[in-house]
């Protein structure tokens, strides 16, 4: 194991580091957007804040409330909260999060110790970690305001608590991190992850169908499953507590001990990883594959669609090999039906157990569609994020910009018309097949949102691209401006779109809306038709600033 | 007689405060190998950028092939072929894939697009991998793709920036066969590149910038003269011995750029601290 000890050569290496890390953060204020993003960054950090201190109170009060009525087993599951949140969060905010990339370190002189302690501090600087340590803090000072006399024995144990998540944590990111080092395992692995996201989404709608009829076995296997939760180090930490709190002092001694051991293990576990990095590893990628002559030789051509021209049928090929060979994007396509599933599986019979689409099943296709929508807008607002070094032929070859979009435009708008025409059929096999004026004013008010968007999505593309890789788990960010001016392009489209249902409900024909949703489609027509005709300009002027971000190493 | 391939009259680019390139006339005459050199931050890069429109001039003009690359970009670019600093490659795109694209961005026709990614694969040595993604290409696979992506279309003019960097032997004869080929049917040849030696080998004329401006355009063997006029003058009076070059030996290219950009080899300096 790791001993750590600070020489006078590391405290230079740490404060190097520190240092270089401040002036990038510094550098990145040196243009408009950086700063903007600063700005969209900052409130991020209070919505964060805000989150922090919320839980931080409930979950001080719920303690409190737990230890002064007497119901300490009920500890644990506040403990489970955060773990689960602690674990899971940062795997599912990729989208809020930077990473940090610390392997570069070890071209310089670093010991193994000063890596470990890099790795570990680089990492633990995250949401989720800020969070969650704040709501133990919460934790133990509701269990302070209890019982005074318990507030340090808490606070030793959930120290102890947080200590195994951050370590936790970094040991999962860095084992995954391996996996995601070669792009096959990466792509699996990324698969594997989305189908249990995917699984995940299920547990509620199947526990509540469970629980709303008698299940003696599920009880009974409740009952035997409760033990073991204290086995894990959740439910150690609470035991730690509540025992000590009944005056059972052996036993929280000994569940604070084996919590000890857990984080020991896991911070061998890291160990093993780590010192494997740190003395290099080979993750080569290189393939020998055998090919037959025939193979060799074989002719491929291109796609022949019939009606456009070359360039944009180019462009619209290659976006679809790149969305097939996007695994975890093509996941995300996968849920609106999944979504649909999820509210037909929940509790049928009443509205106040939130399942709205059981009592208007007319609304499943409109908000399948509109989810659907909101899915895609991950590609329409940084549609030049994975093209990335790529972007330089756009720039070189006698092909407009113009066309670059319509190619890019047609793509989405073709993923977006199959997974309508998915949703359909799902809404017919899981409700019942959605009325024609339904369906026509969906259809209507999904063309305009989808103008309306890649409109908005081909500005933002040129304007604040991103570089992005959507092969990669985690590395799908886009740009924060993009993702604030998505929120209120989005804002918009379902304001109108309310406003409209609304006007055709005063007049009791949801025709209305219909022939609403074609009057803005047209109008947004013109608007997506001015943006595609200033294109070329604005991406001429662009060129510098769109080049530098996605040609970046 | 035919107006030149590449012309620039005063191009100048400024980043902020810092003038990148200043004041550069460029005159590249159709079927030459040109070398384009410079020590590093020089202004190469940025150069060929500005000639290849991924980078707007601040002022001056780009004639290439008597069209004015501000007026008609769009013309220009179908009549040039290019391999940039970053390769411009698609990662997620097989070699084959790959260039098909880049064969229909230029306008050919699917047919000829897939006949010709045949041939440049085959030629390359790429097709033994047909299903290898680009991004799993070794460097220098990518830059062989990235070349054949730049002539699959039959460019009248090629730029080159820096393509036998990172390239071992044998690739590298690959491509200088090819580029010498290329120039034996008419084409025009635009390189950068900091391996004088083959720069020395290939190319005809030479061009070099120094600071952001031009500070010496011709042949090879004009550039020698240039240089040992200079030098020449500059000793008058001096011993014989101080020749710029041993008598009977002619200036390498190497020796000729140390002269004009006037650096110096550092052979005699030491650091103190260093063994």
């Amino acid at each position: 194991m790791a001993r750590l000890s600070f020489s006078p050569g590391m405290r230079g290496q740490f404060a190097a580091i520190a240092q270089v890390r401040w002036q990038l953060f510094v550098n990145r204020l040196r243009n408009i957007r950086g700063r903007l993003e600063m700005v969209a960054r900052g409130f991020m950090f209070l919505g964060f804040a805000a989150a922090g201190l919320a839980g931080s109170v409930t979950l001080g009060a719920l303690a409190w409330l737990f230890v002064t009525r007497g119901r300490l087993p009920w500890l644990a599951i506040l403990l489970w909260f955060v773990f689960l949140f602690w674990q899971l969060f940062p795997v599912m905010a990729t989208a809020f999060g930077e990473t940090a990339d610390s392997s570069g370190l070890l071209r310089f002189p670093l010991s193994f110790p000063s890596y470990f302690l890099v790795r570990l501090v680089y990492g633990a600087l995250e949401p989720s970690t800020f969070l969650g340590s704040f709501w133990l803090l919460g934790f133990a000072v509701g269990i302070g305001i209890a019982d005074s006399r318990y507030f340090l024995w808490a606070a030793i144990v959930l120290l102890a608590f947080a200590i195994f998540n951050i370590l936790l944590a970094r040991m999962i990111f860095a084992w995954v991190e391996r996996w995601l080092a070669q792009r096959r395992s990466r792509e699996i692995l990324g698969a594997v992850f989305f189908v249990f996201i995917i699984c995940f989404q299920f547990i509620g709608p199947l526990m509540s169908r469970v629980g709303r009829h008698s299940h003696p076995e599920m009880s009974r296997i409740t009952t035997l499953a409760l033990p073991y939760e204290r086995a894990f180090p959740p439910g150690l930490a609470a035991e730690a507590i509540s025992r000590a709190i009944q005056g059972a002092f052996a036993p929280a001694l000994a569940a604070f001990a084996l919590e000890c051991v857990y984080a020991l293990a896991i911070l061998w576990l890291l160990n093993v990883r780590l010192r494997a990095q740190y003395h290099g590893e080979n993750l080569s990628e290189a393939m020998a594959r055998s090919t037959s002559p025939k193979e060799k030789r074989a002719i491929r051509f291109g796609w022949n669609v019939s009606g456009i021209p070359g360039s944009v049928a180019a462009i619209l090929e290659k976006e679809f090999h790149y969305l097939s060979r996007s695994g975890p994007m093509l996941f995300t396509f996968v849920m609106p039906v999944v979504i649909l599933l999820i509210f037909r599986l929940g509790p049928q019979t009443s509205a106040k157990q939130g399942n709205f689409l059981a009592h208007a099943p007319d609304l499943a296709f409109p908000v399948g569609s509109a989810y659907a929508l909101l899915v895609l807008t991950n590609l329409v607002y940084n549609c030049f994020g994975a093209d990335a070094v790529g972007m330089q032929l756009f720039f070189v070859s006698p092909v407009s910009f113009r066309e670059i979009l319509l190619g890019k435009n047609l793509a989405h708008t073709l993923v977006l018309a199959c997974e309508v025409i998915a949703i359909w059929i799902a809404v017919c096999f899981m409700f019942h097949p959605p009325a024609i004026d339904i369906t026509l004013a969906t259809v209507t008010g999904v063309g305009f949102a989808l103008l309306l968007n890649l409109t908005a999505g081909n500005l933002l593309s040129i304007y604040t691209p991103k570089k992005i890789d959507y092969g990669a788990f985690g590395k799908q960010r886009a740009a924060t401006i993009t993702v604030f001016a998505s929120l209120g392009i989005q804002a918009a489209v379902f304001g109108l779109a309310a406003i409209t249902l609304l006007i055709a409900r005063a007049f009791g024909s949801i025709w209305i809306a219909t022939v609403i949703f074609l009057i803005l489609s047209g109008l947004a027509a013109i608007g997506y038709n001015m943006v595609l005709n200033r294109a070329d300009r604005i991406a001429l002027d662009r060129r510098d600033a769109i080049l530098a971000e996605l040609c970046r190493a | 007689m035919d107006a030149p391939a590449i012309a620039t009259q005063g191009l100048t680019r400024r980043f902020g405060d810092l003038v990148a390139v200043q004041d550069v006339n460029l005159s590249v005459a159709p079927g030459q190998f040109f070398g384009f050199l410079g020590p590093n931050g020089a202004g190469k890069s940025t150069t060929i950028k500005m000639l290849t429109g991924l980078l707007a001039a601040s002022s001056g003009s780009i004639q290439v092939l008597g069209l004015d690359l501000a007026k008609n970009p769009v013309e220009v670019k179908r009549q040039i072929g290019v391999v940039p600093e970053g390769l411009a490659l698609f990662g997620r795109l097989t070699g084959a894939e790959y260039l098909n694209f880049v064969g229909r961005m230029y306008g050919l026709d699917r047919e000829t697009a897939g006949k010709r990614t045949a041939e440049l694969l085959d030629f390359m040595q790429l097709a033994e991998q047909p299903k290898t993604l680009v991004t799993d290409y070794s460097h220098g696979m990518q830059k062989k793709l990235a070349l054949a992506a730049a002539v699959i279309h039959g460019p009248r003019i090629l730029f080159l920036d820096e393509p036998f960097e990172g390239v071992d032997a044998i690739a590298s004869g690959t491509l200088k066969a090819m580029l010498q080929r290329m120039i034996a049917r008419g084409a025009t040849i635009f390189l950068t590149s900091h391996v004088l030696e083959i720069v020395e080998r290939l190319c005809s004329h030479l061009a070099i910038i120094h600071k952001g401006r031009l500070v010496a355009q011709g042949s090879l063997e004009e550039l020698r003269a240039g240089v040992e006029a200079q030098a020449a003058a500059a000793l008058a009076g001096a011993s014989p011995g101080e020749s710029p070059s041993a008598p009977g030996e002619k200036l390498t290219l190497e020796e000729i750029f140390l002269r004009i950009v006037g650096g110096t080899r550092h052979a005699d300096q030491e650091l103190s601290w260093l063994g």
